[in-house]
């Protein structure tokens, strides 16, 4: 990094009182750290399975498309802009992914970038609808959340499946101990924290959301920045789909991702990014994936019944909004 | 003579120790119009505000019709027959003129809106304002006179007995505005204690009974309107009873020694929507004022020279360069920059940290290979904050956290740090919303860019007292052209308001050609003074 000015000479090493202080400041600005830290021990207490490395395991792989789409998602929404077509995205690029694969016995690669073309193509309709014509991305990507899925429909009739040991890669295969998209979500978090920190663009995003008219009269490009980031959300997306398309080994159609827009939106929103635009952190976004994977692995290994798994997923959304809310009031 | 319709008694009121208003005494009889006449800042809105309920005075009695009040709520205002109408008018476009009236007072049978009685009562209201509208209009299609006048009819079906018109006239044409004053008329007639706020002598002239000029807070003169003279006014309202040549400004002004430097901004014939054709010159070093009323199009000028709106015809050449501002990053990148007006809405990044808001165009050009120069950022700010007296100078502080005269010094800032250099800086109202000590601090700051730095400043002002305090030179705009221009010993508020006031007189008739010095109505600008003294 070009933080030229800061020597580790004029940085000395933090006493242990300000990593106190700093540890108390993260948890206040993340009071989803703590409720976090809470579950994992009561669902450590009551299943005793839960910290097993296996479980913890389950937890990131599913966690980890999420994290994925979440991201760049989050960064979309502090600009001020929104994406529900999400879901259908990810279906479209996981079922040409493994029709790439499958049927038509392409390598792995070709396969990967048959999605990301995908992904990228819906995200560029997208981003031209709402940054260029100045559509309500509300409204633009509602639309498109129902058109690609009745396109990926069309195009896959039938639920496709056994795309061969070479795709089963991206899913499977562990790099350094971990599983490859757990490798893939955690360089997607680091990147995204480093856009929002230490670049120009990173600022525009957030001046974007905040004020849109005074980031123009400022002189900041800000149909283009936005553009990119529904491309680089529908990429992400379509990575996701190829991602779960070889760890389940099929696709179908009409299910895969269907519920998942809503799914990272609340991870989202839990991880304090304000639907309003122009504040949240990559870091708040990892709190909500990570809240989001555990409750419903700790749930499920509870056995709560699905339908009960979606009220407490519900619940916490609205607990975390009001939580958000009153919080800093309570604190004065 | 009955009991007034209003009568304010001793009336305090104080923000944070600066005293808004100050024992300020104002009685309206039934069927009289008043004028109240002031600076901006003068203590009018405030007077105003405390009418309606919006602050409760410190200090003070209001009666309105015999009933006395020590302070009032919105809704007691409305109830004791206090009607204010403001420059932004307080309708709902989407609906009809008559749901506009009964907005919140609607007549209902069995539940239902009684929308047949409502408009019947609403076209009896119209006709007694005497609008050309149809109860059945929506207001959003209304030309903005037709839009008051619905306002007006609002308050006369809450039967007030007081109403007060705050420059009723800014929005308007000059037929609108003719048009107003005889509805004024009417309403006196009808028994109405009518406060009419405004700028415009010729309308206190023309309409008034009475007058009451404020000045920091305090009553400066107060009179019957019949043989006042103009002069008197203007002293009142600027507060000097013999503004002498000598006359000084609160703030030191820079005096250019030698000759001036060459044309940095060069605008011929420059039009567009609502101006134009409008010429002007503004050198390096030189800080000129555009002074106008609101509506004369001093901002629309200002927005397309910055590409915020487009020009019809004309040319703007920056030294010797010809160039086309489509969009403001156009004109950024060519040199010119503008702080708005509407800081909350145009300017400010309210949950930004105060440096973010200070450097966002700077972040990029200090970057390298896309990363931000975190070390360059931080001291850039440091020494930026320094520069324009920031309080507190803290870097990560949220721009919402300032008070509104540091919040315009990190506008202001984003295009005169170190890293960031303009060649010609346009500031559109710099000090509105701005305390006392902050408007002196922004200044200085703007008066030594000019000088050290040699940038040209244009500025556009409503206000007589900043113009003279920071102007080199002024050029006095109404309805959209510069009729007239002031240098030298000649700039002086009082003939800043004198200026302005024959220009509006010539306003029912804006193409007739009778503005104020520059006969011809294109003023060719003289090369700027040599100096401030020698004039």
């Amino acid at each position: 990094m070009t933080t030229a000015t800061t020597t580790p000479a004029e940085r000395p090493l933090p006493s242990p009182r300000t990593l106190v202080d700093g540890g108390t400041r993260t948890v206040r600005r993340h009071p989803l750290l703590l409720v976090l830290a809470l579950m994992v021990l009561v669902f450590q207490l009551t299943t005793g399975s839960f910290l097993d490395t296996g479980n913890l395991r389950g937890i990131a792989t599913d966690a980890a498309t999420l994290a994925i789409v979440a991201v760049p998602l989050a960064l979309l929404v502090i600009s001020g802009y929104l994406d529900l077509s999400v879901g259908s995205t990810l279906a479209l690029g996981g079922l040409v992914a493994g029709w790439l694969a499958g049927q038509q016995h392409q390598s792995p690669v070709v396969a990967v970038l048959g999605a990301v073309v995908v992904g990228a193509a819906v995200g560029a309709v997208n981003g031209i609808l709402c940054c260029y014509l100045g559509l309500s991305a509300f409204i633009v990507t509602l639309g498109m959340l129902t058109a690609v899925r009745g396109l990926a429909q069309q195009l896959f009739p039938l639920p496709l499946s056994s795309f061969g040991p070479g795709f089963a890669w991206l899913g499977g295969s562990r790099i350094a101990g971990l599983d490859a998209p757990v490798v893939i979500a955690a360089l997607v978090l680091v990147a995204g924290a480093l856009f929002l920190a230490v670049t120009p663009a990173g600022r525009h995003v957030f001046a974007i959301g905040v004020n849109r008219e005074a980031a123009y009269l400022s002189g900041i490009n800000v149909r283009r920045t936005p553009f990119t980031l529904f491309v680089v959300t529908g990429v992400a997306a379509a990575l996701a789909g190829a991602i779960k398309a070889s760890v389940l080994d099929s696709v179908v159609a009409g299910t895969s991702g269907a519920g998942f827009e809503l799914t990272v939106l609340t991870a989202v929103l839990l991880g304090g990014v304000a639907l309003t635009g122009g504040s949240g952190s990559v870091f708040g976004v990892l709190l909500g994936v990570l809240f989001l994977g555990c409750l419903q692995n700790g749930l499920t290994l509870l056995s709560v019944p699905t339908f009960w798994q979606q009220m407490a997923q519900g619940t916490a959304l609205v607990a975390g909004a009001a939580l958000a809310y009153f919080g800093p009031r309570l604190n004065r | 003579m009955t009991e007034p319709n209003l009568r304010i008694r001793g009336l305090s009121k104080s923000f944070g120790g600066v005293k808004a208003l100050d024992g300020v005494d104002l009685t309206v009889p039934a069927g009289q119009v008043h004028a109240l006449l002031g600076h901006n800042g003068a203590g009018k809105s405030t007077l105003i505000k405390c009418l309606g309920g919006a602050f409760p005075p410190d200090a003070g009695t209001i009666e309105v019709g015999g009933t006395r009040h020590t302070r009032l709520s919105p809704r007691e205002s409305i109830a004791a027959g206090v009607a204010i109408i403001f420059q932004t008018l307080s309708v709902v476009d989407s609906l009809t003129v008559a749901e506009n009236i009964f907005l919140g007072q609607e007549w209902t049978r069995h539940g239902r809106i009684h929308r047949r009685a409502q408009e019947e009562v609403a076209a009896g209201l119209l006709q007694r304002v005497a609008a050309s509208c149809s109860p059945r209009d929506r207001v959003g299609e209304l030309p903005m006179g037709q839009r008051q006048l619905v306002e007006i009819a609002k308050a006369l079906s809450r039967s007030a007995s007081v109403l007060v018109l705050d420059e009723p006239t800014a929005a308007l044409s000059g037929a609108e505005s003719a048009a107003l004053a005889e509805r004024v008329e009417d309403l006196r007639a009808q028994g109405l204690a009518v406060v009419y706020v405004t700028h415009l002598l010729a309308e206190v002239e023309r309409l008034a009974d009475a007058v009451t000029v404020l000045r920091d807070g305090r009553v400066t003169h107060h009179a019957a309107v019949s043989g006042q003279t103009r002069r008197e006014l203007v002293d009142a309202i600027v507060g000097a009873t013999t503004p002498s040549a000598g006359h000084e400004p609160p703030l030191l002004r820079r005096h250019t020694a030698g000759t001036p430097g060459p044309y940095r901004l060069t605008v011929d014939g420059l039009s567009g929507p609502g101006f134009g054709p409008v010429d002007l010159r503004v050198a390096e070093g030189e800080t000129v004022g555009l002074y106008g009323l609101i509506g004369s199009g001093r901002t629309r000028i200002l927005e397309t020279l910055f590409g915020r709106r487009r020009a019809s015809a004309g040319t703007v050449r920056l030294g010797e360069r010809t160039i086309r501002a489509h969009r403001p990053a156009d004109a950024l990148a060519a040199g010119i920059a503008l702080v708005p007006a509407d800081r909350r809405r145009q300017g400010l990044f309210p949950l930004l940290s105060a440096q973010d808001n200070a450097l966002l165009p700077t972040v990029r050009p200090l970057s390298r290979h896309g990363v931000r120069a975190l070390g360059a950022e931080r001291r850039i700010f440091g020494a930026l904050a320094e520069a324009v007296g920031l309080r507190p100078a803290r870097p990560r502080l949220p721009a919402s956290a300032f008070s509104g005269g540091n919040q315009q010094k990190l506008v202001l800032g984003r295009w005169i740090n170190e890293a960031r250099d303009v060649d010609v800086l346009l500031l559109d109202e710099p000090t509105q919303g701005v305390d006392v000590g902050a408007r002196q601090e922004i200044y200085r700051v703007v008066s030594s860019l000019a000088a050290h730095r040699g940038t040209a400043v244009l500025f556009a002002s409503s206000d007589p007292e900043e113009i003279v305090a920071l102007a080199d030179r002024c050029l006095i705009v109404s309805s959209g052209r510069v009729v007239g221009e002031l240098t030298g010993t000649d700039l002086s508020e009082a003939a800043l308001l004198s200026a302005i006031h024959d220009a509006d007189d010539s306003r029912p008739t804006p193409n007739a050609p009778k503005p104020a010095t520059a006969p011809d109505g294109k003023p060719d600008n003289p090369p700027p003074p040599a100096s401030k003294g020698a004039a």
